[in-house]
Protein backbone atom coordinates (compact mmCIF):
# COMPACT_ATOMS: atom_id res chain seq x y z
CA UNK A 1 0.00 0.00 0.00
CA UNK A 2 1.50 3.28 -0.98
CA UNK A 3 2.01 5.83 2.02
CA UNK A 4 -0.37 8.28 0.75
CA UNK A 5 -2.98 5.99 0.46
CA UNK A 6 -2.30 4.93 4.09
CA UNK A 7 -2.12 8.67 4.68
CA UNK A 8 -5.68 9.25 3.44
CA UNK A 9 -6.92 5.59 5.02
CA UNK A 10 -5.77 7.38 8.64
CA UNK A 11 -6.91 10.49 7.78
CA UNK A 12 -10.47 9.64 7.74
CA UNK A 13 -10.94 6.73 9.72
CA UNK A 14 -8.56 7.84 13.08
CA UNK A 15 -11.12 10.25 14.76
CA UNK A 16 -14.11 7.99 14.18
CA UNK A 17 -12.11 4.84 15.19
CA UNK A 18 -10.02 6.45 17.88
CA UNK A 19 -13.79 7.42 19.45
CA UNK A 20 -15.02 4.03 19.03
CA UNK A 21 -12.04 2.74 21.23
CA UNK A 22 -12.52 5.44 23.86
CA UNK A 23 -15.74 4.49 24.53
CA UNK A 24 -15.22 0.82 24.87
CA UNK A 25 -12.15 1.32 26.66
CA UNK A 26 -13.19 3.87 29.05
CA UNK A 27 -9.56 5.26 29.30
CA UNK A 28 -7.63 7.42 26.88
CA UNK A 29 -4.15 5.60 27.38
CA UNK A 30 -6.37 1.98 26.04
CA UNK A 31 -7.78 3.82 23.44
CA UNK A 32 -4.95 5.46 21.95
CA UNK A 33 -3.17 1.74 22.00
CA UNK A 34 -6.35 -0.11 20.42
CA UNK A 35 -6.40 2.60 17.26
CA UNK A 36 -2.50 2.25 16.82
CA UNK A 37 -2.42 -1.58 16.82
CA UNK A 38 -5.68 -1.41 14.80
CA UNK A 39 -4.04 0.58 11.92
CA UNK A 40 -0.22 -1.37 13.06
CA UNK A 41 -2.33 -4.68 11.70
CA UNK A 42 -3.59 -2.97 8.51
CA UNK A 43 -0.44 -2.09 7.69
CA UNK A 44 1.07 -5.54 7.62
CA UNK A 45 -2.69 -7.56 6.94
CA UNK A 46 -5.19 -5.06 5.31
CA UNK A 47 -2.98 -5.34 1.43
CA UNK A 48 -4.94 -8.68 1.44
CA UNK A 49 -8.03 -7.21 1.30
CA UNK A 50 -9.10 -6.79 -2.38
CA UNK A 51 -12.03 -4.14 -1.55
CA UNK A 52 -11.16 -1.16 -0.89
CA UNK A 53 -14.51 0.09 -0.09
CA UNK A 54 -14.88 -2.02 2.45
CA UNK A 55 -11.54 -0.84 4.64
CA UNK A 56 -13.74 1.26 7.08
CA UNK A 57 -15.50 -2.11 8.16
CA UNK A 58 -12.57 -3.94 8.43
CA UNK A 59 -10.66 -1.37 11.07
CA UNK A 60 -13.49 -1.13 12.96
CA UNK A 61 -13.92 -4.51 12.85
CA UNK A 62 -10.49 -5.14 13.56
CA UNK A 63 -10.47 -2.32 16.51
CA UNK A 64 -13.47 -4.41 18.11
CA UNK A 65 -11.43 -8.04 18.10
CA UNK A 66 -8.39 -6.62 19.54
CA UNK A 67 -10.54 -4.87 22.42
CA UNK A 68 -11.97 -8.23 22.83
CA UNK A 69 -9.00 -10.06 22.88
CA UNK A 70 -7.29 -7.58 25.02
CA UNK A 71 -9.67 -8.51 28.19
CA UNK A 72 -11.65 -11.38 29.21
CA UNK A 73 -15.35 -11.01 28.48
CA UNK A 74 -16.61 -11.45 31.75
CA UNK A 75 -19.76 -13.54 32.48
CA UNK A 76 -21.79 -10.14 33.27
CA UNK A 77 -21.40 -9.47 29.19
CA UNK A 78 -21.95 -12.64 27.88
CA UNK A 79 -25.27 -13.34 29.40
CA UNK A 80 -26.57 -9.47 29.10
CA UNK A 81 -28.71 -10.98 26.55
CA UNK A 82 -30.71 -13.20 28.62
CA UNK A 83 -31.98 -9.64 30.59
CA UNK A 84 -35.60 -8.76 30.77
CA UNK A 85 -36.93 -6.42 28.44
CA UNK A 86 -36.64 -2.72 29.49
CA UNK A 87 -40.27 -1.79 30.67
CA UNK A 88 -40.68 1.57 29.38
CA UNK A 89 -38.71 4.00 27.54
CA UNK A 90 -37.38 6.07 29.68
CA UNK A 91 -38.36 9.74 28.90
CA UNK A 92 -35.35 11.30 26.94
CA UNK A 93 -34.02 14.49 28.04
CA UNK A 94 -34.80 17.56 25.39
CA UNK A 95 -32.85 17.84 22.63
CA UNK A 96 -31.82 20.93 23.70
CA UNK A 97 -30.46 19.68 27.15
CA UNK A 98 -28.36 17.37 25.20
CA UNK A 99 -26.81 19.80 23.10
CA UNK A 100 -25.87 21.76 26.15
CA UNK A 101 -23.92 19.47 27.68
CA UNK A 102 -20.21 18.45 27.27
CA UNK A 103 -19.31 15.79 24.68
CA UNK A 104 -17.18 14.33 27.55
CA UNK A 105 -20.32 13.76 29.64
CA UNK A 106 -21.90 12.87 26.76
CA UNK A 107 -19.24 9.89 26.14
CA UNK A 108 -19.34 9.36 29.27
CA UNK A 109 -22.97 8.51 29.64
CA UNK A 110 -21.96 5.97 26.58
CA UNK A 111 -19.41 4.95 28.20
CA UNK A 112 -21.61 3.64 31.34
CA UNK A 113 -24.21 1.25 29.42
CA UNK A 114 -23.37 -2.31 29.11
CA UNK A 115 -21.16 -3.45 26.74
CA UNK A 116 -23.34 -5.40 24.40
CA UNK A 117 -25.73 -2.67 23.51
CA UNK A 118 -22.56 0.16 23.87
CA UNK A 119 -20.68 -1.28 20.98
CA UNK A 120 -23.61 -1.13 18.16
CA UNK A 121 -24.51 1.87 19.72
CA UNK A 122 -21.54 3.61 19.61
CA UNK A 123 -21.07 2.46 15.66
CA UNK A 124 -24.56 3.63 15.62
CA UNK A 125 -23.85 7.27 16.34
CA UNK A 126 -20.74 7.45 14.96
CA UNK A 127 -22.67 7.47 11.54
CA UNK A 128 -20.05 5.57 9.51
CA UNK A 129 -21.11 2.05 9.31
CA UNK A 130 -25.28 0.75 8.38
CA UNK A 131 -26.92 -1.26 10.56
CA UNK A 132 -25.70 -4.07 8.16
CA UNK A 133 -22.51 -3.45 8.73
CA UNK A 134 -22.48 -3.14 12.40
CA UNK A 135 -23.86 -6.51 12.58
CA UNK A 136 -20.51 -7.56 10.34
CA UNK A 137 -18.14 -5.68 12.35
CA UNK A 138 -19.72 -7.49 15.72
CA UNK A 139 -20.44 -10.77 14.02
CA UNK A 140 -23.84 -10.66 15.07
CA UNK A 141 -27.34 -10.69 13.35
CA UNK A 142 -28.94 -7.85 11.91
CA UNK A 143 -31.98 -7.92 14.34
CA UNK A 144 -29.41 -8.32 17.30
CA UNK A 145 -27.94 -5.13 15.85
CA UNK A 146 -31.64 -3.53 16.02
CA UNK A 147 -32.61 -5.23 19.21
CA UNK A 148 -29.44 -3.72 21.11
CA UNK A 149 -30.04 -0.08 19.25
CA UNK A 150 -33.36 0.05 20.69
CA UNK A 151 -32.19 -1.16 24.32
CA UNK A 152 -28.65 1.10 24.34
CA UNK A 153 -31.07 4.11 23.40
CA UNK A 154 -32.92 3.01 26.42
CA UNK A 155 -30.29 2.90 28.75
CA UNK A 156 -28.67 6.13 27.26
CA UNK A 157 -31.41 8.27 27.85
CA UNK A 158 -32.11 7.30 31.09
CA UNK A 159 -28.31 7.82 31.91
CA UNK A 160 -28.64 11.54 30.27
CA UNK A 161 -31.63 12.01 32.29
CA UNK A 162 -30.46 11.48 35.20
CA UNK A 163 -27.10 13.64 34.08
CA UNK A 164 -29.37 16.31 33.56
CA UNK A 165 -31.72 15.79 36.72
CA UNK A 166 -28.05 15.78 38.77
CA UNK A 167 -26.63 18.85 36.84
CA UNK A 168 -29.51 21.18 37.60
CA UNK A 169 -30.28 19.67 41.73
CA UNK A 170 -27.06 21.83 41.76
CA UNK A 171 -28.25 25.49 40.74
CA UNK A 172 -29.91 26.97 43.22
CA UNK A 173 -32.85 29.03 41.27
CA UNK A 174 -32.23 32.29 41.34
CA UNK A 175 -35.77 33.13 43.24
CA UNK A 176 -34.86 30.92 46.34
CA UNK A 177 -31.84 32.82 46.85
CA UNK A 178 -31.66 35.70 49.67
CA UNK A 179 -30.88 38.75 48.25
CA UNK A 180 -27.68 40.71 50.21
CA UNK A 181 -28.80 44.27 51.41
CA UNK A 182 -26.14 46.29 50.93
CA UNK A 183 -26.41 49.30 54.01
CA UNK B 1 -46.12 -3.54 9.86
CA UNK B 2 -47.65 -1.58 13.30
CA UNK B 3 -46.19 1.05 14.79
CA UNK B 4 -43.86 -0.63 17.48
CA UNK B 5 -42.39 -2.43 14.73
CA UNK B 6 -41.64 0.70 12.87
CA UNK B 7 -40.28 2.06 15.55
CA UNK B 8 -38.01 -0.72 16.31
CA UNK B 9 -36.55 -0.46 12.66
CA UNK B 10 -36.21 3.56 12.62
CA UNK B 11 -33.95 3.42 15.82
CA UNK B 12 -31.30 1.68 13.19
CA UNK B 13 -32.00 4.86 10.75
CA UNK B 14 -29.03 7.45 11.26
CA UNK B 15 -29.94 10.90 11.29
CA UNK B 16 -27.46 11.82 9.15
CA UNK B 17 -30.07 10.29 6.33
CA UNK B 18 -27.30 7.76 4.60
CA UNK B 19 -29.69 4.88 4.79
CA UNK B 20 -32.34 6.96 2.86
CA UNK B 21 -32.01 4.44 -0.12
CA UNK B 22 -32.14 1.28 2.09
CA UNK B 23 -35.36 -1.04 1.60
CA UNK B 24 -35.71 -2.26 5.08
CA UNK B 25 -36.41 1.26 6.02
CA UNK B 26 -38.86 2.35 3.17
CA UNK B 27 -42.63 1.19 4.38
CA UNK B 28 -41.21 2.13 7.79
CA UNK B 29 -40.66 5.57 6.54
CA UNK B 30 -43.99 5.48 4.76
CA UNK B 31 -45.92 4.55 8.13
CA UNK B 32 -44.07 7.65 9.56
CA UNK B 33 -45.68 10.12 6.37
CA UNK B 34 -49.24 8.22 6.89
CA UNK B 35 -49.00 8.54 10.88
CA UNK B 36 -48.86 11.50 12.57
CA UNK B 37 -47.90 10.52 16.34
CA UNK B 38 -45.45 7.95 15.00
CA UNK B 39 -44.59 10.91 12.59
CA UNK B 40 -43.91 13.16 16.01
CA UNK B 41 -42.02 10.26 17.44
CA UNK B 42 -39.92 10.10 14.41
CA UNK B 43 -38.47 13.37 14.94
CA UNK B 44 -38.02 13.13 18.13
CA UNK B 45 -35.79 10.12 17.75
CA UNK B 46 -34.10 11.67 15.11
CA UNK B 47 -33.11 14.86 16.91
CA UNK B 48 -32.04 13.17 19.85
CA UNK B 49 -29.64 10.86 17.81
CA UNK B 50 -28.48 14.12 15.87
CA UNK B 51 -27.36 15.78 19.25
CA UNK B 52 -25.96 12.59 20.75
CA UNK B 53 -23.77 11.88 17.19
CA UNK B 54 -23.10 15.53 17.14
CA UNK B 55 -21.77 15.42 20.56
CA UNK B 56 -19.39 12.19 19.86
CA UNK B 57 -18.15 14.01 16.87
CA UNK B 58 -16.90 16.51 19.28
CA UNK B 59 -15.01 14.07 20.87
CA UNK B 60 -11.13 15.25 20.00
CA UNK B 61 -8.41 12.66 19.49
CA UNK B 62 -5.33 13.01 21.20
CA UNK B 63 -2.41 15.03 20.16
CA UNK B 64 0.72 12.84 18.30
CA UNK B 65 -2.18 10.16 18.04
CA UNK B 66 -2.49 10.57 13.91
CA UNK B 67 1.23 11.27 13.86
CA UNK B 68 2.03 7.58 15.90
CA UNK B 69 -0.26 5.85 13.30
CA UNK B 70 1.62 7.10 10.56
CA UNK B 71 4.73 6.20 11.42
CA UNK B 72 3.86 2.82 12.86
CA UNK B 73 2.35 1.86 9.89
CA UNK B 74 5.49 2.96 7.79
CA UNK B 75 7.24 1.08 10.02
CA UNK B 76 5.27 -2.87 9.81
CA UNK B 77 4.46 -1.80 6.26
CA UNK B 78 8.37 -2.58 5.67
CA UNK B 79 8.10 -5.88 7.17
CA UNK B 80 7.68 -9.11 4.28
CA UNK B 81 5.07 -10.59 3.37
CA UNK B 82 5.04 -14.36 4.48
CA UNK B 83 6.38 -15.96 0.86
CA UNK B 84 4.03 -18.77 1.14
CA UNK B 85 0.71 -17.05 0.84
CA UNK B 86 2.63 -15.42 -2.97
CA UNK B 87 1.49 -17.18 -6.14
CA UNK B 88 4.56 -19.51 -6.57
CA UNK B 89 5.92 -17.32 -9.85
CA UNK B 90 5.89 -14.17 -7.44
CA UNK B 91 6.94 -16.02 -4.79
CA UNK B 92 10.02 -17.19 -7.24
CA UNK B 93 10.38 -13.04 -8.04
CA UNK B 94 10.12 -12.19 -4.68
CA UNK B 95 13.12 -15.03 -3.35
CA UNK B 96 15.70 -13.43 -6.01
CA UNK B 97 14.59 -9.81 -4.92
CA UNK B 98 14.94 -10.78 -0.81
CA UNK B 99 18.56 -12.93 -2.20
CA UNK B 100 19.43 -9.07 -3.85
CA UNK B 101 17.97 -6.79 -1.04
CA UNK B 102 20.19 -9.39 1.32
CA UNK B 103 23.36 -9.04 -0.74
CA UNK B 104 23.18 -5.10 -0.99
CA UNK B 105 22.04 -4.70 2.73
CA UNK B 106 25.14 -6.81 3.25
CA UNK B 107 27.88 -4.55 0.99
CA UNK B 108 26.42 -1.46 2.79
CA UNK B 109 26.09 -3.00 6.40
CA UNK B 110 30.17 -3.88 5.37
CA UNK B 111 31.00 -0.74 3.82
CA UNK B 112 30.07 1.23 7.44
CA UNK B 113 27.56 3.43 5.25
CA UNK B 114 24.36 1.56 6.30
CA UNK B 115 21.82 3.10 9.12
CA UNK B 116 18.34 1.82 7.83
CA UNK B 117 17.42 -0.66 10.29
CA UNK B 118 18.59 1.26 13.18
CA UNK B 119 17.42 4.57 12.13
CA UNK B 120 13.85 2.83 11.94
CA UNK B 121 13.88 1.86 15.22
CA UNK B 122 14.43 5.69 16.23
CA UNK B 123 12.10 7.25 14.24
CA UNK B 124 9.80 5.02 15.98
CA UNK B 125 11.57 5.90 19.50
CA UNK B 126 10.79 9.58 18.77
CA UNK B 127 7.10 9.58 17.64
CA UNK B 128 6.12 6.70 20.18
CA UNK B 129 3.72 8.67 22.68
CA UNK B 130 5.11 7.73 26.00
CA UNK B 131 3.03 9.87 28.08
CA UNK B 132 0.46 7.14 27.70
CA UNK B 133 2.47 4.36 28.94
CA UNK B 134 1.43 2.49 32.14
CA UNK B 135 4.72 0.23 32.16
CA UNK B 136 7.05 0.38 35.23
CA UNK B 137 9.66 2.59 35.37
CA UNK B 138 13.10 2.43 36.52
CA UNK B 139 13.21 2.53 40.04
CA UNK B 140 11.01 -1.31 39.59
CA UNK B 141 13.65 -2.77 37.37
CA UNK B 142 16.28 -3.07 40.16
CA UNK B 143 19.96 -3.16 39.79
CA UNK B 144 19.38 -2.16 35.85
CA UNK B 145 17.14 0.77 37.17
CA UNK B 146 19.39 2.25 39.80
CA UNK B 147 22.01 2.18 37.59
CA UNK B 148 20.44 4.00 34.83
CA UNK B 149 19.19 6.64 37.36
CA UNK B 150 22.93 6.71 39.33
CA UNK B 151 24.42 10.33 38.37
CA UNK B 152 27.69 8.61 37.68
CA UNK B 153 26.57 6.32 34.78
CA UNK B 154 27.51 7.01 31.60
CA UNK B 155 24.89 5.30 29.69
CA UNK B 156 26.50 4.64 26.38
CA UNK B 157 28.69 2.57 28.41
CA UNK B 158 28.03 -1.19 29.04
CA UNK B 159 24.63 -0.68 31.01
CA UNK B 160 24.04 -4.25 32.98
CA UNK B 161 21.00 -5.47 30.39
CA UNK B 162 19.35 -8.72 30.82
CA UNK B 163 16.23 -8.71 28.22
CA UNK B 164 14.64 -11.91 29.18
CA UNK B 165 15.09 -10.58 33.23
CA UNK B 166 13.08 -7.13 31.50
CA UNK B 167 10.35 -9.00 30.36
CA UNK B 168 9.92 -11.04 33.39
CA UNK B 169 9.75 -7.62 34.99
CA UNK B 170 7.03 -6.22 32.67
CA UNK B 171 9.07 -4.18 30.83
CA UNK B 172 6.69 -2.07 28.21
CA UNK B 173 7.72 -4.05 24.61
CA UNK B 174 6.90 -2.97 21.60
CA UNK B 175 7.06 -4.71 18.44
CA UNK B 176 8.82 -2.73 15.82
CA UNK B 177 8.87 -4.14 12.01
CA UNK B 178 8.42 -7.56 13.71
CA UNK B 179 11.08 -7.18 16.12
CA UNK B 180 10.81 -6.56 20.07
CA UNK B 181 12.00 -3.53 21.62
CA UNK B 182 11.66 -2.75 25.59
CA UNK B 183 11.30 0.57 26.44
CA UNK B 184 12.70 1.60 30.04
CA UNK B 185 11.95 5.81 31.52
CA UNK B 186 14.02 6.99 34.34
CA UNK B 187 14.97 10.25 35.44
CA UNK B 188 18.06 12.27 35.65
CA UNK B 189 17.33 16.00 36.25
CA UNK B 190 15.18 15.53 32.80
CA UNK B 191 13.10 12.17 31.89
CA UNK B 192 14.73 9.70 29.72
CA UNK B 193 13.04 7.03 27.40
CA UNK B 194 15.82 4.10 26.80
CA UNK B 195 14.72 1.63 23.82
CA UNK B 196 16.33 -1.40 23.59
CA UNK B 197 16.86 -4.49 21.12
CA UNK B 198 18.76 -6.95 19.98
CA UNK B 199 21.61 -6.02 17.76
CA UNK B 200 20.68 -8.68 15.07
CA UNK B 201 17.08 -7.56 14.62
CA UNK B 202 18.34 -3.69 14.10
CA UNK B 203 21.34 -4.27 12.14
CA UNK B 204 23.13 -1.08 12.00
CA UNK B 205 26.93 -0.18 10.34
CA UNK B 206 30.42 -1.64 11.72
CA UNK B 207 31.01 2.30 12.99
CA UNK B 208 27.35 1.90 14.61
CA UNK B 209 29.24 2.33 18.30
CA UNK B 210 29.41 5.87 17.38
CA UNK B 211 26.22 7.66 18.63
CA UNK B 212 24.11 9.53 16.05
CA UNK B 213 21.97 12.84 17.56
CA UNK B 214 18.54 13.40 15.86
CA UNK B 215 15.88 16.09 16.59
CA UNK B 216 11.75 16.20 15.87
CA UNK B 217 9.24 17.73 17.53
CA UNK B 218 10.49 19.03 20.21
CA UNK B 219 12.38 15.64 21.17
CA UNK B 220 15.98 14.65 20.78
CA UNK B 221 17.43 11.21 20.41
CA UNK B 222 20.52 9.41 20.40
CA UNK B 223 21.20 5.94 18.99
CA UNK B 224 24.33 3.69 19.28
CA UNK B 225 24.58 0.27 19.01
CA UNK B 226 27.51 -2.27 21.04
CA UNK B 227 28.06 -5.88 19.90
CA UNK B 228 24.80 -7.62 21.61
CA UNK B 229 22.40 -4.55 21.88
CA UNK B 230 20.98 -1.48 19.84
CA UNK B 231 20.08 1.73 21.74
CA UNK B 232 17.92 4.55 21.28
CA UNK B 233 17.62 7.29 23.54
CA UNK B 234 14.54 9.85 24.07
CA UNK B 235 13.96 13.15 25.83
CA UNK B 236 12.65 16.43 25.56
CA UNK B 237 15.32 17.95 27.35
CA UNK B 238 17.37 18.74 24.22
CA UNK B 239 20.47 17.15 22.89
CA UNK B 240 23.18 18.85 25.34
CA UNK B 241 20.70 16.73 28.06
CA UNK B 242 21.69 13.88 26.39
CA UNK B 243 24.87 14.40 26.00
CA UNK B 244 25.23 14.98 29.80
CA UNK B 245 24.47 11.25 30.93
CA UNK B 246 25.98 9.43 27.39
Amino acid sequence: MGSDTFTQLVDANYAPLYRFALSLAKNQADAYDLTQQTFFIWARKGETLRDSSKAKSWLFTTLYREFLRGRRRDVRATALEDLPPDEADPPAPAVDVVSAMDAEVVMNALQEIDEVFRAPLTLFYLEELSYQEIAQALDIPVGTVMSRLSRGKSQLRAILAQRDKGARGNVIPFSAQRLRQTP
Amino acid sequence: MNNEQARFILGAYRPNGRDAGDAVFCEALRQVKADPGLGAWFAREQAFDSAVSAKLGAVIPPPGLREAILTGGRVSTAAPRPLWRLAPWLAVAASVAVIFTVAATYWIWSAGSGRADLGQMTRFALTDPFSAHTGPHADKLGALGAWLEDPASRISSGAPVDLAQLKAQHCRTISVAGHEVFEICFQRGSWYHLYLARRGDFPAGKNAGAPVFLEQAQRSAVAWADERLAYVLVTHGGTEALRRIL
